[in-house]
């Protein structure tokens, strides 16, 4: 891959867990303006998170379950005292966030504005629930439906397998510590404070978790109590990983065999989705209130968490820390850009067009950069809030690796079923300004086709291995050395090749092949995942620094791994695969993957920012 | 827990070490009572309740969501918590500080086998911790036998103040496995001779045989063989005999210093002497514990047994076969370099100890005379320290099933960089974790693994599992590619593991 010096994507580095903003951060003030001293009255009719241009409808989704049905029938017609309880639920937060300059405008009514909460699916549920019993802000309406999960003898599963339905699977809410199916489940993540109150949890309902919570805080604490930092403990399968940020405990229990980098960094990564969603502002009131209970701020985001979560089994940017791309002709991509660039120079930090979890194009302000894991923060957001897909949306987020402590404002629009604009700015006034800047690109993207581009590129499959020359089209810059292999010619998937997965180190974008027959079912992809994940974990050591190569044969594969200053590469062969037809089919996919470049990553960014 | 404010108050506070009993101790006020040991003595009661007390509530945690395997680590900032349930509900603790650079310089399971080593070693000459606490519920008994054991076992691990456990240096080491001698088969079939000899002595009469720190042969089932192996070597063998002299070519063991810890130990000898106890698997009365894991207690007689003095009492010791559950006089004859542990059943002398000096008789007359001439051809073909260096490798070979290793010699061991071994205790990490999954999900089944990292240092860091067996390598200078490491390894396979490692397609 080729070095580009004047990228200007800041290689923000990952492990760097700085508490304040960077110094380079051009928005750094702007933190002020949202920590207001004059909050929201707090029986205004606004909601202060979102507003909505478009009713719900209560129009459902094919792949819509029975109860997803019914959930959205129960909206039609919200009570007053739904209206009323929206303001501590989905995702509204405290006085403390927002100015009373800040309330956002509302185009439509308020009845029906309110409908689209900023948290979507899980959050409009909430509201249903809410007219007798206590203020549980993450009551489910599918707390009848238990039954959907089936306990195995040897462990509950996890999450369904497939990307379609994570979204809308409510968590086991009739489950708490004493139910034995909670004790089975695979993987828990919790969210705590350091007085022990519990803020989220995978399965179960947070209130009847508080004796548990409350044990956890017990084994932190005590630990902190004499001077150290509980880390992990193992036991047989089990892994408990805590991370303490400040005052929110975050803790895994999980049997997934992942390696404990990989959990710790998805524990990172689920403080992250709670800071986009929060800000690091949130501490201040743990600084007030101790016993501060932050779960209802929370509430009715449970789609969003359990689609982070479920994208750790998954998805390989939650622990590449790289972005993916969508394929498209160079022009194409050009044509994008060059329409978001035009925008971007009027006032908007970040304009993104995604489709799905790939990006189409990216455009920054000048020198400010976007990192990956904030992009993957943002576009699970926005993919597991149902409202976003049905209104035109203007939120206040927090890009954690941007600047934990501040919200920017997101216009959302999702231009078709998975394309979507995001448009960033740090001006909470901005909505017409921004929604006049999504209209204009929204035309140019019709007229230069590139929508229908993108609908394409979305049906047609990615990099098959199928597809793999089968001999470099130019001399190799790089090449692992092969002196001795023989010269056997074999195309791509004979030489036993399974899958590969390539990251640029510079671009921080990855590519990954398309999932070919010996790796069809879900469960062998899953595994296949975490295999990757392992070998990740084993390739980047913090402690004794990152290896060059790996080979790694087991009864399941040959996976290879290599890692130079421009790319890293992870390729999976058939475990009866030859070392050294190996070698020379990980040369060709690179040379393959440089040869097509211009097509499956971005460079947009530094051709149009400086 | 308290570890690190004792830490601040002594340079020496790196390392505790505690067994507790759960089952002990329940009413409130009265949790010292669970307390069977810890180390460092003279460490606060309430820095060690506040220990147990962590411990006791992680162990109870973790059963919530895996009932059926115990907490085995608490890994923290600053220091590692290493668990081993050495009896059911009696667990074994071990915490160790780490370095200011937090480097992962321990694997859990090295640690582990520290715990499981010296708990093995207990119950060959004790039996087991329970047996000592139904003897006497009241726990001294147990308390005062583990005090001098597991405080005369850390005796080895001691430098200077310190008690050094294995770190990362010791990755090309396995604890728990015995190391043998290759001999030839003329030297085979005179060892046999040996044993036919020595087994005549007396009925029943169980033998292993060491040259230098090296297993001969061995007429005891493997886990028998290892723990009495491990006894040997730290104990018996010329060169444990010797061990003021510092330097050690012993895989597992350092050079020590003389141990200071005896000071500590001499508190608990006055309490156990006023104790009535009576060994066990007999009715021997005994006026205090025969600390069998001091140093430098046993001494060659003239005759060329090992004559014990342990400040216990000066009776031959008797250890306890766990295949057999038999109680056995363990006799040592030594000549040079060879080393003949014999293990007379108790139950097979009328008189006890006086008919021992009869089965001695015999020994020196018609066995002696076989001992010199196997000890003079094994002392031909011995290749010195560096025996079993291969160059160019710096290697572990494992074989599970036999609890056999072999390995570069530690002298050579030192000359791979601190990074390659760091390396490779990672990998031995990675591995063991993996094995631990295996055992679990499928134990029956076999499982291969096989991995070869090219590290930063351009070293190559190689595991092999395959059938049981195990190798480690770290290749320094070898060629940069993926093809001549697994050529190397296929070499090194086919020459001295029979090819056990070696490619099948």
């Amino acid at each position: 891959m080729d070095s580009n010096p004047d990228n200007p994507v800041q290689d923000q580095d990952p492990a760097s867990e700085s508490d304040e903003p960077s110094p380079a951060d051009p928005n750094q003030n702007r933190t002020d303006t949202t920590e207001p001293d004059d909050p929201p009255p707090a029986d205004s009719d606004i909601n202060p998170t979102q507003t909505s241009e478009s009713v719900e409808h209560n129009t459902v989704e094919p792949e819509s379950s029975v109860p997803e049905r019914l959930k959205s029938l129960t909206l039609q017609e919200p009570s007053s005292e739904d209206i009323r309880q929206k303001h501590v639920s989905n995702g509204s937060l405290p006085a403390d966030f927002y100015a009373s300059d800040e309330i956002e405008i509302v185009e439509e009514e308020e009845e029906e504005g309110g409908l689209a909460s900023s948290s979507g699916g899980g959050g409009v549920v909430t509201w249903t629930n809410r007219s007798d019993g206590p203020p549980s802000p993450s009551s489910s309406g599918y707390a009848a439906e238990g039954g959907s999960s089936v306990a195995s003898s040897g462990g509950v599963e996890e999450e369904t397998e497939g990307n379609s339905d994570w979204g809308r699977e409510k968590k086991h809410f009739h489950e708490d510590d004493g139910s034995d199916s909670w004790r089975k489940r695979k993987k828990h993540f919790f969210i705590l404070s350091n007085s022990g109150k519990p803020i989220y949890s995978r399965y179960g309902d947070e209130h009847k978790l508080a004796g548990f919570s409350a044990t956890l805080q017990a084994i932190i604490s005590f630990v902190q109590n004499s001077g150290d930092s509980i880390k992990f403990v193992r036991a047989g399968k089990h892994l408990i990983i805590f991370l303490v940020k400040g005052p929110i405990y975050l803790v895994c229990i999980s049997c997934t065999d992942e390696p404990i980098e990989a959990l710790r960094g998805q524990l990172e990564l689920l403080y992250g989705q709670m800071l986009l969603i929060l800000t690091k502002s949130v501490n201040r009131c743990f600084e007030k209130n101790p016993k501060f209970d932050m779960a209802p701020l929370l509430g009715g985001t449970d789609a969003v968490f359990s689609s982070l979560i479920h994208s750790f089994s998954w998805n390989p940017a939650t622990f590449l820390h790289a972005y993916t791309c969508l394929p498209l002709s160079y022009p194409t991509r050009q044509a994008a850009s060059a329409i978001l660039q035009d925008v971007a120079e009027s006032g908007i930090l970040f304009a993104i067009l995604m489709c799905k979890h790939k990006v189409v194009s990216l455009v920054g302000a000048q020198k400010a950069s976007l990192h990956p894991d904030d992009i993957f923060l943002l576009a699970n957001f926005i993919l597991s809030s149902e409202s976003f897909r049905t209104s035109e949306s203007f939120s206040p987020i927090c890009l954690p690796r941007y600047n934990p402590m501040a919200f920017l404002y997101a216009y959302v629009h999702f231009l078709d079923l998975d394309t979507y604009l995001v448009l960033l700015t740090t001006s909470s006034d901005s909505f017409y300004h921004l929604k006049d800047c999504r209209v204009r690109v929204q035309n140019v993207l019709a007229k230069s086709n590139v929508l229908s581009e993108i609908q394409r590129s979305m049906l047609e499959s990615g990099l098959r291995i199928e597809d793999l020359p089968s001999e470099p089209t130019r001399p190799p810059v790089e090449r692992i050395n092969t002196e001795s292999i023989s010269t056997q010619r074999t195309v791509g998937g004979s030489a036993g090749l399974c899958h590969f997965m390539y990251k640029s180190v510079y671009l921080n974008q990855f590519v990954s092949s398309d999932f070919s027959a010996p790796l069809k079912n879900p469960n062998q992809q899953k595994r296949l995942y975490r295999a990757y994940q392992k070998m990740y974990a084993s390739m980047h050591d913090k402690g004794t620094g990152t290896h060059k190569t790996q080979f790694r044969r087991n009864q399941d594969y040959v996976l290879f791994c290599w890692i130079t200053q421009d790319f890293e590469l992870y390729a999976t062969f058939d475990p009866l695969a030859d070392k050294a037809q190996a070698i020379k089919v990980c040369n060709r996919v690179c040379q393959w993957v440089r040869d097509l470049e211009n097509e499956i990553f971005l460079y947009a960014e530094s051709t149009f920012s400086w | 827990m308290g570890v690190s404010s004792m830490a601040a108050g002594s340079d020496a506070m790196q390392l505790q070490l505690c067994v507790f009993d759960l089952r002990r101790g329940q009413q409130e006020g009265q949790e010292l009572d669970k307390i069977l040991f810890f180390y460092p003595s003279d460490c606060p009661f309430l820095t060690q309740l506040s220990l147990i007390g962590l411990c006791e509530g992680i162990i109870t945690f973790t059963r919530i969501f895996s009932p059926e395997a115990a907490c085995e680590v608490i890994e923290a900032e600053k220091h590692s918590h290493v668990f081993y349930e050495a009896e059911p509900d009696i667990w074994m603790v071990l915490v160790v500080e780490k370095s200011k650079d937090d480097e992962p310089v321990w694997r859990c399971e090295a640690l582990q086998g520290v715990l499981k080593e010296v708990h093995s070693l207990f119950k060959m000459f004790y039996m087991s911790i329970y047996a000592l606490l139904d003897k006497q519920p009241s726990g001294e008994l147990a308390r005062s036998h583990l005090h001098s054991f597991i405080t005369d076992y850390l005796s080895d691990f001691q430098l200077g103040k310190k008690v050094q456990m294995p770190s990362f240096r010791d990755s090309l080491k396995e604890r728990g496995t015995v190391q043998m001698l290759t001999v030839s088969r003329e030297v085979a079939l005179e060892v046999q001779s040996l044993i036919t000899a020595i087994s005549s002595c007396c009925n029943g009469c169980d033998s292993i045989i060491l040259f230098q720190d090296l297993l001969v042969s061995t007429t005891l089932p493997p886990d028998d063989t290892t723990n009495l192996f491990s006894y040997a070597t730290l104990r018996l063998t010329p060169h444990a005999l010797s061990s003021s002299t510092s330097s050690s070519w012993s895989y597992l063991r350092k050079g020590n210093s003389t141990p200071n810890l005896s000071n500590l130990t001499l508190l608990n000898e006055h309490q156990s002497r006023s104790l009535d106890a009576s060994s066990l698997g007999q009715n021997r009365q005994i006026s205090s514990i025969p600390r069998l894991l001091q140093r430098d207690k046993w001494s060659k007689g003239k005759d060329g047994f090992l004559v014990p003095n342990f400040s216990g009492g000066e009776s031959t010791p008797v250890v306890w076969n766990q295949q057999t559950e038999e109680c056995k006089y363990l006799c040592v004859y030594q000549q040079k370099g060879i080393t003949v542990v014999m293990l007379v059943p108790v139950s097979s002398l009328a008189n006890g100890e006086q008919e021992l000096v009869q089965v001695k008789k015999e020994f020196l007359e018609n066995v002696a005379q076989r001992v010199t001439i196997v000890e003079q051809k094994l002392s031909r073909g011995w290749g010195g320290e560096n025996a079993y260096h291969v160059s160019g490798y710096r290697y572990l070979l494992i074989d599970r099933d036999r609890s056999v290793s072999r390995a570069t010699p530690t002298g050579k061991v030192t000359t791979l960089t601190k990074e390659s071994l760091l390396y490779l205790n990672k990998l031995r990490e990675e591995v063991d974790i993996e094995k631990w999954r295996w055992h679990r999900d499928n134990p029956d089944q076999e499982k291969e693994l096989e991995v070869c990292i090219r590290a930063k240092n351009n070293a190559w860091v190689i595991a092999k599992v395959t059938r049981g067996k195990e190798l480690y390598m770290v290749l320094e200078k070898a060629n940069e590619t993926l093809l001549y490491a697994t050529d190397a390894v296929e070499k090194f396979s086919n020459r001295y593991c029979e090819g056990a490692f070696s490619m099948e397609y």
